[in-house]
C-alpha cells in the first residue's frame, strides 16, 4: 500500500512540476453568491419548489407548530413514528406511539411508518432540505428507512442560493445530507417514479419564526 | 442476452462496435428517447440560471488548480479522512485495487456486499473479480440492478441501462425475480426492485461505494443520487468501501456549492438531485463503523503531465456530453467499447490505456462542438480529440505497413500538393481528367472505388466543375486586362 | 455605399476545386458592395484536413503557409466557416507548439482582420441588405464550426431575411451536426450516414427547394444524399444566395 502510495504521489509531482498554479484565493468566482428575493418571495419560491417535487407544504406560526404537526399526523393516517431525541417532547401530540432514536435497530426503524425531523436549513432556489444530523435532525439512517417523513424547517433557515447555505456553515458539517424532493428514479423509460428507497413522501412545515407579523403585512403592502 | 464487450483491450474498433447497434431499431429509439429528455430539461434550467457561464467558468478553475496542485490535495485528503477513522489506500492500477477491495471483503468474511452505482468499479472490472472471489456483488442503483439481471453491460454514464426500455425490464424482472405477472409499468418495476433489494439493505453487512467528490479541506466524501439506494449503502451496512479516481478531489467544503448547482443540472435536467450525501471518516454511532477509500491511480497521472489532455480530469462524470452528441445518438455507448461511452468516453478511454488500445476512439466524432458547448467544467473535448489523433498518427506512421495505407499515403500527397500551388494547380487538372470516368451523364459522381466507396455508400458527389475558381479568376483578370 | 477597402479572398481548396461558383458569388457579391478583391494564386489549403486527421506537422506547413501569404492583407475574408474556426481556434495552439516567435506575432496581428463571409458583411462593413434577390423556400443549416466555433449567431439568419422574395423556413435539430466531419465520413462513414439521414429528414421537412450554409462541405454532405435520394432538393452556399439579383439570379449548382 504504502509503496504504490509513494508510487502515485511521484507520478503526481513529477506530472506537475512545471505547473504554474493559480492561487486558490485567486480563482474566479463570478457566480450568485447572493439571492434578490425578499422573505416573502424566498418563502414562495421554496414553497414552489417544494410543490414541483411533489412535496406537502404547510405553513404556520410558531404557536400552531405542535398543532399542525398533530394535524399531518392525523391526515398521514399512521401510527408509529420514529423521533430524534433532540425533537422537543412538547411539540408530539398523544395517541401515537412515538419510538425515540436512541440507537434504534434497522428493523425497528423499518416497523416506523415515518418520521419527525428538525432541519438545518433550506435551500429555496433548488427546494432543498439540509440536514446535519444533530441530535434534533437525527441520524441519517432515521430519515431514511420510514416511507414518510414529516421535516420541520423554520422560515429563518431558508435561504435563497446554494452559496448562501454554505456561508451559513462556519463550520463545514461532519455529516450532511441535502434533500431535493422525495425518492426517485427516472432510470426505465426518463419516466420519473417517486419513491423508491427512500421515504416516498415528503411532507415539510415552515415555521414562520421570522415576526413580527406587522411585518409581514406591510411587505405585502408594498408590493 | 447481451454480447456487448467493454473492455477496451478487446472491444473491435468503433466503426465495427457501431455496425450492429446501427441496425437495432429498438435501441436507437430509445437512446434517443432518454437523451431527448435528459436534454430538453437540462436546457431548461441551464435557461433559467443567470449565472451558468460564471459557474463553469468557476468551475473549470477550480478543476484546474485540483489538478495542478493534485499531490498536496490528495494528501491533505488523507488526513484529514484517516484523522476522522477513515483507512485510505492507494492502488496505482486496477489489479490493486480489486485486491485491495478482495482483501478487505475477506476480512469481513463477506459472501455478499450491496453497491451504489460506481463508474471507478466498472472501469476495474470488480463485479467478475469477486463473482471469482465467491463474493455476490448486488447492484442496488435501478438502472445498475436491471444491466445485473439482464447480463447487460451500461451504456450511459449516468443512465446506464438507458437503451433498455420497459418491456425489456419487464421481461428481466419477471424472470430474474420470479414475478410472472409482472406488468410493464414504470411503477411496478420500480415496486419490484424495492421489496426485492430491502431485506439486502437491512442484511448485508458490506458495501461498495464510488465518490462524486472528495474535499480535501474536511476529508468528506460526497455522494449524489435519486433513488436512495446510495443512502441506505452509506448507513445501514457495518463497512464501507469508497474506490474514488485520485482527480475526484475538490480543495475546500464550500467548493461544493459551485460543482453541485453544476452536477444535477447538467446530468439530469434537476436542480439538484433528490440526495446528496456527505460523509467523514467515521461518525461514531451513525453509519458504517469502518470506512475504507481507495484512491485510484490506473492511468491518471500519464493525462495529468499533458498540457492538453491535462482537462480530461476536471470531469465530474455528468454526461452531459453523451446526450448532447450526435455520434452518441446514434450508437448508444456499447459501441464505445469502454464503461465510459460517448465524447468524454472518447478522450478518457483511450488515455487511460495509456494509447495501447481503443485508437478508434479519438476519431469516433466529428468534432461538432456540442460536448464541449455543454460541459459543466469546460472541457474542450474536440481539442483533445484531435490532440490524441495526432498521437494516433504519430505511432502508427512509425509502422512500416503504414506506408501504402491510402489513408496515410493521401495525406501526404495532399501535402505536398498543399504546399505548392503549382502542384495543386497540376492535381487540380489531373483529378477532373480521372473522375470524369466515374461521373455520370448527370455530372455527378454515384460510385468511387476504395476510400471513396466510402462516401458513395450512401452520397453521391457532384463531378468536377470544368474550371477551378483560380482558372476563372485569372481568365477573368486576364479579359479585365 | 461602402468605403473601399482591399481585401484578400481566401478560397480554400474544396471551395476552389469543386465548388468554383461560390468564390465566384463572392467576388460578384462584394465587388457590387463596393469592396476591391484581391486572389493570391499562391493560396491553397488552411491545414484543417491534416490538423482533424492527425497529421499535425503537414498541418503545420500549411498554418506556415497561410500566414506567410496573408500576414499584409488589409483584411480576409473566407466563404467557409470551418476555415476560418480552423484557423482562429488551432493555429495559436500548432505556432505556440512550432515556438516560432516571429510567426506568433505575425498571426497574432492578422488574426482579427480574417473574416467569415457573414462576419465581414455585418460586421465589417455594416450591411444586412445586400441587394439580393432569390424568389425560393430555403431552409438554413447552421454548421458546427460556424455555430459553435464562430458564434456567427444570427447573422446569416439577418442576411437571409433582407433577401428579396426569399422564404426562410427553419430547420429543426437546428444544432444538431450533419454527420460530415471530414475523414469523420469516411473513418466512420456508416455513423457519418446515420446522422446523415437524420439531416436530410429534417430538410425534407421543411419543404424548401433549396438548403443553404456557411460551408460548402457540410452542402456537399447533405447535397450528396438529397441528390442520392432525387429528393430534388438543391443546397446552395449562401454567398450564391446574397450574389443572386433580378438581372442575374444565382449560378445553378446541380
Amino acid at each position: 500500500m504504502s509503496t504504490s502510495r509513494t508510487l502515485i504521489l511521484d507520478r503526481i509531482r513529477t506530472a506537475t512540476a512545471n505547473a504554474a498554479p493559480q492561487d486558490y484565493a485567486a480563482l474566479p468566482r463570478t457566480y450568485l453568491r447572493k439571492g434578490t428575493l425578499d422573505a416573502e418571495q424566498r418563502l414562495a419560491l421554496m414553497i414552489e419548489r417544494l410543490h414541483e417535487y411533489g412535496a406537502e407544504v404547510a405553513v404556520c406560526e410558531p404557536a400552531q407548530l405542535p398543532a399542525v404537526i398533530a394535524e399531518q399526523l392525523a391526515a398521514s393516517g399512521r401510527h408509529r413514528f420514529a423521533v430524534p431525541p433532540g425533537l422537543p417532547q412538547d411539540w408530539l401530540p398523544s395517541g401515537y406511539d412515538f419510538q425515540q432514536d436512541t440507537g434504534l435497530s434497522a428493523d425497528a426503524l423499518e416497523q416506523c411508518e415515518g418520521v419527525v425531523t428538525q432541519s438545518f436549513a433550506g435551500v429555496a432556489d433548488s427546494g432543498t432540505i439540509v440536514l446535519h444530523h444533530s441530535a434534533a435532525e437525527g441520524r441519517r439512517v432515521l430519515s431514511l428507512l420510514p416511507d414518510w417523513h414529516l421535516c420541520i424547517l423554520r422560515t429563518t433557515q431558508i435561504v435563497e442560493t446554494l452559496p448562501e447555505y454554505f456561508a451559513l456553515c462556519q463550520q463545514q458539517p461532519e455529516l450532511a445530507t441535502y434533500i431535493s424532493g422525495p425518492s426517485a428514479t427516472a432510470d426505465i423509460e426518463m419516466t420519473r417514479i417517486k419513491g423508491v428507497h427512500g421515504p416516498r413522501f415528503l411532507n415539510v412545515i415552515l415555521v414562520r419564526d421570522e415576526n413580527p407579523a406587522e411585518a409581514r403585512s406591510e411587505s405585502f403592502t408594498t408590493h | 442476452m447481451s454480447n456487448v464487450i467493454l473492455d477496451p483491450r478487446v472491444a473491435p474498433p468503433f466503426p465495427t462496435a457501431a455496425l450492429p447497434i446501427l441496425r437495432n431499431a429498438q435501441l436507437r429509439k430509445n437512446v434517443a428517447h432518454a437523451t431527448g429528455v435528459i436534454q430538453s430539461k437540462r436546457a431548461k434550467l441551464v435557461a433559467e440560471k443567470t449565472d451558468w457561464q460564471d459557474l463553469r467558468t468557476a468551475a473549470s478553475a477550480i478543476r484546474t488548480h485540483v489538478l495542478q496542485n493534485l499531490g498536496p490535495y490528495l494528501e491533505q485528503f488523507e488526513a484529514r479522512c484517516t484523522a476522522a477513522g477513515g483507512v485510505v489506500h492507494w492502488a496505482a492500477d486496477a489489479a490493486e485495487a480489486r485486491s485491495i477491495v478482495l482483501d478487505i471483503l475477506r476480512q469481513e468474511q463477506a459472501s455478499e456486499v450491496i453497491k451504489i452505482k460506481t463508474m471507478t468499479s466498472a472501469e476495474i472490472q470488480l463485479n467478475p473479480a469477486l463473482e471469482a472471489a465467491g463474493i455476490h456483488a448486488i447492484e442496488t442503483d435501478l438502472a445498475e440492478l436491471i444491466l445485473q439481471l439482464g447480463e447487460d453491460e451500461p451504456s450511459h454514464i449516468v443512465v446506464p441501462a438507458l437503451h433498455v426500455n420497459r418491456s425489456q425490464v419487464r421481461e428481466i424482472f419477471a424472470r430474474r425475480m420470479g414475478i410472472p405477472d409482472l406488468s410493464d409499468d414504470p411503477q411496478a418495476l420500480t415496486a419490484a426492485a424495492r421489496a426485492y433489494l430491502r431485506q439486502k439493505f437491512l442484511s448485508v453487512p458490506t458495501a461498495i461505494s464510488g465518490a462524486n467528490f472528495l474535499v480535501a479541506e474536511t476529508g468528506s466524501v460526497a455522494i449524489v443520487e435519486s433513488e436512495g439506494n446510495g443512502r441506505m449503502c452509506l448507513t445501514l451496512p457495518r463497512t464501507l468501501i469508497t474506490i474514488a479516481g485520485i482527480e475526484k478531489v475538490l480543495p475546500r467544503f464550500q467548493d461544493l456549492e459551485v460543482l453541485l448547482q453544476l452536477l444535477a443540472r447538467s446530468a439530469t435536467g434537476e436542480r439538484m438531485s433528490p440526495y446528496t450525501s456527505l460523509w467523514t471518516g467515521v461518525t461514531p454511532g451513525d453509519g458504517p463503523q469502518r470506512f475504507h477509500i481507495i484512491l485510484l491511480d490506473n492511468g491518471r497521472t500519464s493525462i495529468l503531465g499533458k498540457k492538453t489532455e491535462q482537462q480530461t480530469l476536471k470531469c465530474i462524470r455528468c454526461a452531459a456530453c453523451q446526450n448532447a452528441c450526435p455520434v452518441y445518438l446514434q450508437t448508444g455507448g456499447h459501441a464505445y467499447g469502454s464503461v465510459y461511452g460517448g465524447p468524454i468516453g472518447a478522450i478518457l478511454t483511450p488515455q487511460l490505456m495509456q494509447m495501447e488500445h481503443a485508437q478508434s476512439l479519438p476519431y469516433a466524432s466529428s468534432l461538432c462542438g456540442a460536448c464541449y458547448e455543454v460541459c459543466p467544467v469546460k472541457i474542450n473535448i474536440p481539442e483533445v480529440l484531435i490532440d490524441l489523433r495526432a498521437k494516433v498518427v504519430d505511432r502508427e506512421r512509425a509502422e512500416t505497413d503504414r506506408l501504402l495505407d491510402p489513408m496515410y499515403l493521401g495525406m501526404r500527397i495532399a501535402n505536398n500538393l498543399f504546399s505548392s500551388a503549382g502542384r495543386f494547380r497540376a492535381a487540380q487538372r489531373l483529378g477532373r481528367i480521372a473522375l470524369r470516368a466515374f461521373t455520370g451523364k448527370d455530372g455527378w459522381i454515384h460510385a468511387l472505388p476504395g476510400m471513396g466507396s466510402r462516401w458513395t455508400m450512401t452520397r453521391d458527389l457532384r463531378g468536377l466543375p470544368s474550371q477551378t475558381f483560380r482558372e476563372w479568376w485569372e481568365t477573368r483578370r486576364k479579359e479585365g486586362q | 455605399m461602402v468605403q473601399t477597402m482591399r481585401t484578400s479572398l481566401f478560397i480554400t481548396c474544396y471551395n476552389d476545386t469543386l465548388f468554383p461558383e461560390t468564390g465566384r458569388a463572392v467576388v460578384r457579391l462584394l465587388e457590387r458592395l463596393g469592396v476591391a478583391l484581391d486572389f493570391h494564386p499562391e493560396q491553397t489549403c488552411c491545414g484543417q484536413m491534416h490538423a482533424n486527421t492527425g497529421f499535425r506537422g503537414e498541418a503545420f506547413c500549411q498554418a506556415k503557409r497561410f500566414v506567410r501569404l496573408y500576414k499584409d492583407a488589409e483584411s480576409v475574408v473566407i466563404p467557409s466557416s470551418s476555415c476560418v474556426a480552423m484557423i482562429r481556434e488551432q493555429y495559436p495552439g500548432l505556432f505556440e507548439e512550432l515556438g516560432n516567435e516571429q510567426l506568433r506575432r505575425d498571426f497574432h496581428d492578422l488574426l482579427p482582420r480574417i473574416h467569415e463571409l457573414s462576419e465581414f458583411l455585418i460586421d465589417r462593413l455594416g450591411v444586412e441588405d445586400v441587394g439580393a434577390y432569390f424568389p425560393h423556400r430555403v431552409t438554413y443549416h447552421a454548421s458546427c464550426h460556424g455555430l459553435r466555433g464562430l458564434h456567427v449567431g444570427d447573422r446569416p439568419f439577418r442576411l437571409l431575411a433582407k433577401v428579396r422574395g426569399l422564404e426562410l423556413v427553419p430547420l429543426d435539430n437546428l444544432e444538431r451536426c450533419c454527420g460530415f466531419g471530414g475523414t469523420f465520413s469516411i473513418k466512420n462513414a456508416e455513423v457519418s450516414s446515420a446522422m446523415l439521414a437524420g439531416k436530410v429528414h429534417d430538410v425534407l421537412s421543411t419543404r424548401a427547394e433549396y438548403a443553404t450554409a456557411l460551408d460548402n462541405s457540410c452542402l456537399m454532405h447533405i447535397g450528396g444524399a438529397l441528390h442520392r435520394q432525387f429528393t430534388g432538393v438543391r443546397t446552395v452556399h449562401l454567398a450564391q444566395i446574397l450574389a443572386s439579383t433580378e438581372d442575374s439570379p444565382a449560378e445553378e449548382i446541380a
